[in-house]
């Protein structure tokens, strides 16, 4: 007969269904001589039996099924738009798909012209990586001049509101920047240093700086109309999409948000929501962004 | 979920639907945080739909999906050099999902269950991440012991003895929890266990 404890490792295996044989056999015996291991096998069958009725852990709230099916569906669609006319055969189905499955297919004539439209108008997708990239390296390039001092703010305030009064009627679109509304005591030291313009595509954009201890860290704003963010390794968070990627060394996210493009460059790696407390982090609503566990 | 047989790798049939519970389980386990786990899993599924058409069509998904969560998990921990401890997992869930979840049972027992799913789910949470993780993988998802082991990047062996000591300690936890949450028909008391009780 096999020793108490060696046979109480096997515990877990003979409810879990994965003892045969001999062994299954051995163990029954050993169950019916040892009142001890009977005890262990109960309180273990206890335990799962809690655990299984409180399945599941966790329900998926209604917010995320939301936003997976809007997910799948874009999915669905932009793989319709793509293969669609060549194959036609790409079935992309889920739950909700069945029903994005229905839509696209009546769009699918709609898809295959504006697939036909976009190869006829020549606007391909590497022309919009082509664009996406020379964001990219306009703000490494306005980076790497006001690290060298070849580009200093023409406005230096820690100010939001100042540097908001500043750009007003200075570029081509709305900017303003979040206004102070909590105290920063606990909070990243995002540094707001400054400000100045800069031509991107023959019109003016916003070059805003910040620093974080010794790293320097600017942000270049534009509008969509001329700035394209595409590529990288991309991150969602909320309805945001971000685009990481390295340049020169240098590290860049961009993002577009509420008709504006974003290009945040730095010299240190960060999180989505790191990127959003450069700005938010004197926003009320700041804890949305704090980087989690 | 399976593979429909004989599909070729563009023609996967993938209800997320299916999973969606169990994967946002995980990401809360892993992350202890309800908001970075809706963004782990819309993320899973993004990176699962553009992935698919390299899947082998004899791939288990359900394992590939949490593999990639779990990936996604990892990589936005080396990024952010955060450790996993901040916890913001109570306070959680749409009280409507409870009620749908359990219409079919009477008051008393939906109240029942509801507070002893919340005494498991706060002994789960005081376990270490490894626990955690394979108490949520084994139990609650069924997952095979060789199906965690790739998951995990482990042997099977190590599966086996990390379960055991984890429903050790979850049962510990369990146990030391206070009388009022132990209202669940007595079903805590039943996990005790003393050696010295039967010799």
């Amino acid at each position: 007969m096999r020793a108490c404890g060696e046979n109480c490792a096997r515990i877990l295996s003979y409810l879990d269904g994965r003892l045969r044989g001999q062994e299954l056999d051995d163990f029954r015996s050993h169950l019916e001589e040892c009142s001890n291991c009977l005890a262990k096998v109960e309180t273990e069958r206890a335990l799962s039996q809690l655990l299984h009725r409180s399945r599941p852990l966790y329900s998926a709230p209604a917010e995320l099924r939301g936003r997976v099916a809007a997910v799948v569906e874009e999915h669905a669609t932009s793989a319709l738009a793509r293969n669609g006319v060549a194959q036609g055969v790409l079935r992309l189905r889920s739950g909700w798909a069945d029903k994005a499955w229905r839509v696209a297919r009546l769009r699918l004539l709609a898809a295959s012209l504006a697939v036909a439209a976009m190869l006829l108008a020549f606007v391909p997708h590497f022309v919009r990586q082509a664009r996406a990239a020379d964001y990219v390296e306009t703000a490494v390039a306005a980076h790497r001049n006001y690290l060298d001092g070849k580009l200093s703010p023409e406005l230096q305030t820690n100010s939001p509101e100042q540097v908001t009064a500043w750009f007003n009627g200075k570029v081509p679109f709305a900017f303003r920047l979040p206004r102070a509304q909590v105290t920063l005591q606990s909070l990243p030291a995002y540094q707001l240093t400054g400000a100045t313009l800069v031509k991107y595509r023959g019109k003016p954009a916003a070059l805003v700086t910040y620093q974080k201890l010794t790293e320097r860290i600017s942000l270049l704003v534009a509008s969509t109309d001329s700035a394209v963010v595409a590529g990288g390794d991309e991150v969602r968070a909320g309805n945001l999409i971000f685009h990481y990627r390295t340049d020169q060394r240098f590290k860049v996210v961009t993002w577009s948000n509420h008709g504006l493009s974003y290009a945040l460059v730095s010299s240190v790696s960060g999180s989505a929501r790191e990127s959003c407390m450069v700005c938010h982090q004197s926003m009320a609503d700041y804890r949305n962004f704090i980087p989690g566990p | 979920m399976q593979l429909e047989p004989g599909k070729n790798h563009t023609q996967l049939t993938i209800d997320f639907r299916e999973y969606l519970d169990g994967l946002f389980s995980y990401a809360v386990v892993l992350s202890r945080n309800r908001t970075e786990a809706e963004d782990l899993v819309q993320e899973t599924c993004l990176r699962a739909l553009r992935a698919m058409e390299r899947l082998r069509p004899d791939s288990n998904i359900k394992s590939w999906l949490f593999t990639i969560l779990r990936n996604i998990w990892l990589n936005q921990l080396r990024h952010s050099r955060s450790s996993p401890n901040a916890v913001d997992v109570e306070g959680d869930e749409n009280p409507v999902h409870r009620i749908v979840d359990t219409t079919a049972k009477d008051p008393y027992s939906i109240y029942l269950g509801n507070i002893e799913r919340e005494h498991v789910r706060d002994a789960i949470q005081q376990l270490p991440l490894e626990f955690r993780e394979i108490i949520l993988l084994r139990e609650y998802e069924e997952l095979s012991y060789e199906e965690i082991a790739g998951l995990l990047g482990c042997p099977v062996g190590t599966v086996m003895s990390r379960l055991a000591r984890a429903r050790s300690k979850l049962r510990d936890f369990l146990l030391a929890s206070p009388p009022e949450k132990r209202i669940a028909g007595g079903a805590i008391e039943t996990l005790a266990w003393d050696p010295a009780r039967d010799g």
